[in-house]
């Protein structure tokens, strides 16, 4: 949801084994510019644990995304 | 003035010595987009902004040094009781050299920190469009951190930390749209 | 005294202190909305109310908090471990 892809150009003579799709983060502030009023909340103790207080912001990430 | 509190924004845990990947946790310490140079920008920047955004630079400043201290936590954590040859295996040898087992303010590469990484152009909408772009590098900053980790326990931390660069981009791009309000607004005396 | 439940009551601390957090940058630039400043004023008295329950036990987090007398004569010093970087 808060990613994007593109395919870089591949040459014949790349020397590493080439990545044919490469993920970027496109993270949830872009979307929103000024947050509304009213969003959900999450509980204290899952506000801590998730770095924000409304699940809208969060985007999460982990290496298993293989992004970089 | 501030007043210490006696601990952290949010817990840090360490799973293992690991040098190395203090080495790499230094980059967002004492590092070009790391949280020294954000705590810094922003509470210079809260001088002459207008007063309707001090609020939040001084805010979020204030935030930036409880970030440091998380970073520094890991950091110590990950080095403590660490030998010469250990954090010389790790690519220390010559921060121990320089410091021993203390921390410094420098980058992951042992370039020390310096205030060019800080501008102040006086103009709210160029200092503010820095301050989004900062938090947005820190942001991916976070990320190639968490790629070379294999530590769940900081990973964990540095997922916080990186959620926390998404809100402060919000809240920078609100001050923004509040500084546009401002348009045409004719002070009638 | 037992380091994990100490950990665990200063989590609960850190959960209603990053409330307050929360809400105070969002009311910086959202100083119309009424309903947050009401939430972002209940949520201090919370933070404070579990702030109060765990400096009782493990003394105070900060010197806006008065040390009580009991803890001074049980040994309970400002300076004194863990700092927050070595718990």
């Amino acid at each position: 949801m808060f990613r994007g892809t593109f395919e870089p150009y591949v040459s014949p003579f790349d020397p590493c084994p080439p990545i044919k799709v490469k993920t970027f983060v496109l993270p949830p502030q872009l979307f929103m510019n000024v947050q509304p009023p009213g969003l959900p909340q999450y509980s204290p103790a899952e506000a801590l644990r998730q770095g924000s207080l409304w699940p809208a912001l969060v985007d999460g990430f982990s290496k298993k995304e293989g992004i970089f | 003035m501030w007043v210490y509190e006696k601990k952290l924004l949010y817990p840090v845990e360490v799973s293992e010595c690991n040098p190395r990947l203090a080495k790499y946790i230094a980059e967002q310490y004492g590092g070009a987009d790391g949280e020294l140079a954000a705590a810094l920008r922003y509470m210079n920047q809260r001088y002459t902004v207008p007063d309707k955004i001090i609020g939040l630079l001084n805010d979020i400043s204030t935030e930036e040094f409880s970030h440091l201290e998380m970073l520094a936590t890991m950091i110590y954590k990950l080095t403590k009781d660490s030998t010469p040859q250990e954090l010389e295996e790790a690519g220390l040898g010559a921060h121990f050299v320089n410091h021993g087992s203390a921390l410094f303010y420098e980058n992951a590469g042992g370039v020390p920190f310096t205030t060019t990484y800080i501008q102040a152009k006086g103009d709210p909408i160029a200092d503010l469009y820095e301050d989004i772009a900062a938090e947005e590098k820190a942001r991916a900053t976070y990320q190639w951190i968490i790629d070379v980790s294999d530590d769940p326990l900081i990973n964990d931390s540095l997922k916080f930390l990186r959620e926390r660069e998404n809100v402060h981009s919000l809240r920078f791009r609100e001050a923004v749209e509040v500084l546009k309000e401002e348009r045409d607004r004719k002070k009638i005396f | 005294m037992d380091a994990a439940e100490q950990r665990e009551m200063l989590k609960l601390v850190q959960q209603a202190d990053f409330v307050v957090v929360e809400l105070t940058l969002y009311t910086d630039t959202h100083r119309h909305d009424k309903e947050a400043l009401e939430q972002w004023r209940m949520a201090i008295k919370e933070a404070s109310k579990t702030r109060k329950a765990y400096e009782k036990r493990y003394g105070p987090l900060s010197l806006y908090s008065v040390p009580s007398e009991q803890a001074i004569d049980m040994g309970w010093r400002w300076n004194q471990p863990p700092w927050p970087w070595q718990m």
